[in-house]
């Protein structure tokens, strides 16, 4: 910054020139910032993630000491993992979670957005009041729906049976499981969409809706033709970070349907879990781990690269 | 004209059934935790009542306060050890040249993204051999892998805010660096400074996974407290509720007081601040 202004013009030369000493403790206060919060991040999450790497080369299990250190066959767990049967159903469920539950949320989420686009007081409450599922932790969310879900003290099956329908166990029943998980996710993130769907829409100039108004577009085209096309890019972004944090799945499942019945709801993130924490087998379960990370560093990647010049600070 | 207004109420029609399903579940709980157990069980489900503390008292009584205890102690440990290493970070990388600032820019997201369990087995092994394991220590430094990132993520906006003007002429004015920061910058940041760290407390004190891997019974978190109770003590219903409603208290009280600010910390990263 001050070598261009030096250069600029040579009155802030001098300027430059004058202030040399406290430039160089500027630079080491830079470092003295910078540098142990650096080493930290990369002591407690660089360090861990090469742990994994290299544990994941290894058939590491609790139970047999010395087997943490054995290298002699690197890319067994992956060989592995190939015919694995329960980990390719876990990417399946994983895929099921993360596309209708994105797709839900982004759905959802814009419509709410636009209802709720308007002027006055009411709105704007409204605003607050709808973010409360978003800020719950994830186990009381968790606990929300296990109640609604549990026929005996639900009294969405109570309303149900009101109308005479024949109310399912959802959690327990094959069929609904995974459709619960993704509702009750549905239900606390889809104030995220909104809230990021109407920080966009108040971006958009009031000409833009004059002008198409002028011209006598019906609301469905101004939708389409404007509105669609200028929170575009939002919505990309909040897809690729719901799918990021989809793929973190865990409380919901843990405690609605621990990854049941069978193995329907059961995740990767979920199965990755099981093997390290339920079998012991750490080297497998850090091969699973592995390819999730993977995933997630191209999610990432795409929101760094596409996303909007603001979301790189990340 | 007629139709816009019909459109209109349609619309509210929209608003007011979504505020609904987004509150009525949430509300159920916290009736709960204050139903007599009698009424819990009722079929139909009980509407009115009269309340009663009784399933609170009940958790006065139990371990369930000193793992309430510990959430607060992790949480807290975890938010000042973050502030106190992200927020100068923070305001160096807000003063940085755009492109390696952009560089570090995504090493932090991608520490925001990597998912807990790549940290669990690590963590997991190497707190094993340290004995690290279900203590409030070992907990508050594995929260770090979130917070700190999160910190440095949520200052930068604040700090670029302040014009570097001022730095100047405190500089001009012969003060140093630190002095520019902690005596000119800072005050200037503080209510960011403030939703920052109420921010990264909510983030751990919300935790379930690393509180579930890394502890057993003496560090054991509020979150995983209440989950024990749906395992082991059979259907508590009220005592559950109870749980659940004081491990969501804090966060609604400081949600609501922070509320300005949390959209931006929310968001995490994709929107501009």
């Amino acid at each position: 910054m001050a070598d261009t202004l030096a250069m600029a013009s040579p009155a802030a030369g001098r300027a430059t020139a004058r202030r040399r000493a406290p430039d160089a403790a500027q630079r080491r206060f830079r470092r003295l910032a910078l540098w142990p919060t650096l080493a930290v991040l990369a002591a407690i999450v660089g360090l861990p993630v090469l742990y994994l790497l290299l544990t994941s080369l290894t058939p590491f299990t609790l139970t047999q000491p010395g087997t943490e250190s054995d290298f002699s066959q690197p890319l067994r767990n992956y060989m592995l993992l190939g015919e694995d049967g329960r980990f390719w159903n876990s990417l399946w469920v994983q895929a099921q979670l993360s596309l209708f539950g994105v797709t839900g949320q982004v759905v959802l989420g814009t419509t709410i957005a636009l209802l709720l686009h308007r002027r006055g007081k009411v709105a704007e409450q409204l605003r607050g009041i709808l973010l409360v599922p978003m800020v719950l932790p994830p186990v009381v969310v968790a606990i929300i729906w296990k109640v609604l879900y549990t026929p005996d003290i639900s009294p969405v099956q109570w309303i149900g049976a009101a109308f005479g329908w024949e109310m399912p166990a959802p959690i327990t029943d094959p069929d609904l499981a995974l459709a619960s998980i993704i509702v009750a996710d549905t239900w606390q993130w889809v104030p995220f969409t909104m809230l990021m769907v109407l920080a966009a829409l108040q971006t958009i100039p009031d000409e833009y809706m004059e002008a198409a108004r002028i011209d006598g577009a019906a609301p469905v085209a101004i939708l389409r033709h404007v509105t669609l096309p200028f929170i575009a890019p939002v919505l990309v972004v909040v897809a690729l970070f719901r799918l990021v944090d989809s793929i973190k799945a865990f409380p919901l499942i843990y405690i609605l349907t621990e990854g049941g019945p069978g193995s329907v709801s059961e995740v990767t993130n979920y199965y990755a879990f099981l093997q390290a924490f339920n079998f012991s087998y750490l080297g497998y379960s850090a091969a699973v781990t592995t390819v999730l990370v993977l995933a997630t560093v191209l999610v990432s990647w795409c929101i760094h690269r596409y996303g909007p010049a603001e979301a790189d600070h990340g | 004209m007629a139709r816009a207004r019909t459109s209109d109420s349609l619309a509210w029609v929209g608003i007011a059934l979504v505020l609904v399903v987004t509150l009525a579940p949430f509300l159920w709980l916290v009736m709960m935790a204050f139903k007599p157990a009698e009424d819990i069980a009722a079929w139909p489900p009980r509407l009115f009542f009269t309340p009663t503390l009784e399933h609170f008292a009940t958790l006065l009584r139990s371990d369930f306060m000193r793992s309430f205890g510990n959430s607060l102690v992790t949480s807290t440990v975890a938010t000042v050890a973050a502030m106190v290493l992200g927020v100068p970070a923070a305001y160096v990388l807000a003063r940085m040249e755009r492109r390696a600032a952009r560089r570090l820019g995504f090493l932090i997201l991608l520490s925001r993204m990597v998912p807990p369990i790549a940290f669990a087995v690590p963590f997991f092994l190497a707190y094993r051999y340290t004995g690290l394991l279900d203590t409030l220590a070992g907990l508050a430094l594995v929260y770090l892998t979130f917070s700190l990132s999160l910190v440095v993520w949520m200052m930068r906006p604040f700090f670029a805010a302040v014009p570097p003007a001022l730095e100047e002429a405190a500089s001009i004015d012969g003060a140093g660096p630190w002095y520019a920061f902690l005596r000119v910058v800072l005050p200037l940041a503080l209510p960011g400074v403030a939703a920052t760290a109420i921010l990264c407390f909510l983030y751990a004190w919300n935790d379930f996974f690393f509180a579930l891997v890394l502890t057993r019974t003496e560090a054991r978190t509020a979150p995983v407290a209440v989950v024990g109770f749906l395992n082991y003590e059979g259907w508590e219903w009220g005592k559950i509720a109870a749980g659940g409603t004081l491990v969501m208290a804090p966060v609604l009280i400081f949600s609501i007081a922070v509320r300005r600010f949390l959209v931006h910390g929310l968001t995490a990263g994709a929107v501009k601040g």
